[in-house]
């Protein structure tokens, strides 16, 4: 019978980005068992947005759950107030938020790319992929004003306008970017040694994933097509300015790093389309009403569906503020995506599930 | 969002009857403080009709014991362990210690008393 061990790994470890603590249980090598905490890092922002902060002011608290994702968490929060106060934003505003959130899917995924090269022995990949990253933070800062997109949607619309040079800029940077992003995919999807560390790594099913209900890339890697951009247009016209689900089906570390170049070269397109037809209209829409009853809204972030839940009682403070992040969603696969792999294959494994812990505990 | 009542006794036979893993997700759920009473939600989406959020709406005093749905829909116990810590409402078979830490005080999300 072979010897079982427990091996705590983090909430502080090496190959932990994240202050998440994981125990597994291990017969020699092979993972049996696994149990997770996720508390090192509540900072009860929903108690805050309820109680301390008017909730126009609360977009700008949210924007702080994440430095990854703020965009998405700032944007999600103002559809959810939007519909509270019942207001519709400028035309101009929508395709502003889809594309400042696209670059942000774009470095977001290019980081979580390079920590899946790190954590794999791939350190001079890691370097190539956070060099390529660089050019989409620095984009991020000429269109958002800072390099963390903090503050850019805001209830009513946006805060800041797409300068045209800034247009231009996003164009160039886009036509250099290409040929690097296909150097990348062809280096995850050839790569000998990158392949033996990532294929089979943490492999869910498509029927896991459904039962577990799984999302973002995780999910679309083991063939499950769920993408928040897919199904809902109401509040952002994801499918009219190109957006295209992608899909993988072998549902383990090589294929979700596979679904998340692929989804590059998507959030690529809607950015040249948004450039190339971006509306003239007014950036904010005012209105002095108050929130009333109760409103949801979910919204595609780079590690998927994003949840808010807002209820107002027309008074400027929020009655309850609800936010689920996508690794909130993962963890249950997340456990079970390592057993019957090897010890040595978790630091890949947690790299390609991209965990976000400072969303999942805010 | 299409809001769906139903009481702790018929809770589990209503998402039993409903929750089919092929058409519909599970996302989380939320409490609200009502004072007196706590509103307990369900939120789920239709992959078929995706623009349709469906809450399970249930309001309980903060005694009761809300059985778990997690042998009907496996991940629920991550929403369930975290509505325990912060919420602080008794949930089947969860205990405190997952989203705080064990020793945090209880129910930040409650209202001062």
């Amino acid at each position: 019978m072979a010897k079982q061990y427990e091996i705590p790994v983090g909430a502080q470890h090496i190959s932990l980005l994240e202050p998440l603590h994981f125990k597994f249980t291990t017969e020699n090598e092979k993972i049996i068992g696994t149990t997770a905490n996720i508390y090192y890092v509540h900072r009860g922002i929903e108690k805050a947005c309820c109680t301390k902060f008017k909730f126009r002011q609360v977009s700008f608290v949210v924007g702080r759950v994440c430095g990854l994702c703020s965009i998405s968490h700032t944007t999600a929060y103002s559809q959810v107030a939007e519909r509270l106060i019942k207001i519709e934003i400028p035309t101009r505003a929508k395709y502003l938020r889809i594309l400042v959130i696209e670059l942000d899917r774009i470095h977001s995924h290019l980081l979580c790319l390079s920590h899946v090269a790190e954590n794999s022995g791939f350190e001079p990949l890691f370097m190539k992929t956070m060099q390529y990253r660089e050019a989409f933070m620095e984009l991020l800062e000429a269109v958002c004003g800072n390099r963390v997109q903090f503050d850019f949607s805001i209830v009513g619309g946006v805060a800041r306008d797409l300068k045209a040079e800034v247009g231009l800029m996003i164009t160039e940077r886009l036509r250099n970017f290409k040929p690097q992003v296909d150097e990348l995919v062809d280096i995850f999807q050839n790569n000998w040694t990158l392949g033996l560390k990532n294929r089979k790594a943490g492999a869910i099913t498509r029927e896991d994933a459904l039962r577990l209900n799984v999302v973002g890339p995780f999910a679309r890697a083991a063939g499950l097509p769920v993408d928040v951009r897919n199904e809902s247009q109401e509040l952002l016209p994801w499918k009219e300015v190109g957006f295209k689900i992608i899909t993988e089906t072998g549902g383990d570390a090589y294929a979700r790093s596979l679904v998340r170049l692929r989804e590059i070269y998507v959030s690529m397109r809607m950015i040249e389309n948004i450039i190339n037809g971006l509306p003239e209209s007014a950036l904010i829409t005012e209105t002095k009403a108050f929130p009333d009853g109760e409103a949801v809204v979910r919204i595609e972030a780079p590690r998927g569906e994003l949840f808010y839940y807002a209820k107002g009682n027309k008074t400027q403070i929020l009655e309850r503020l609800k936010i689920k992040a996508p690794t909130f969603s993962n963890v249950s696969a997340m456990m079970e995506g390592f057993e019957g792999n090897e010890y040595g294959s978790v630091p890949a494994i947690i790299a390609s599930y991209d965990p976000c812990l400072s969303c999942t505990s805010r | 969002m299409k809001r769906i009542e139903t009481t702790i006794e018929n809770l589990k036979s209503d998402i039993t009857h409903f929750y089919q893993s092929e058409l519909y997700h599970f996302i989380v759920m939320n409490a609200v403080d009502l004072g007196e009473k706590i509103e307990v939600q369900w939120f789920f989406s239709d992959y078929t009709d995706p623009f349709e959020i469906i809450a399970f709406c249930t309001q309980i005093t903060p005694d009761v014991e809300i059985p778990s749905i997690r042998d009907i829909v496996p991940s629920a116990w991550v929403a369930e362990a975290e509505l325990v810590d912060l919420i602080d409402i008794k949930i089947e078979n969860t205990s405190k210690g997952f989203v705080l830490e064990p020793d945090f005080e209880s129910g930040p999300l409650r209202k001062k008393k």
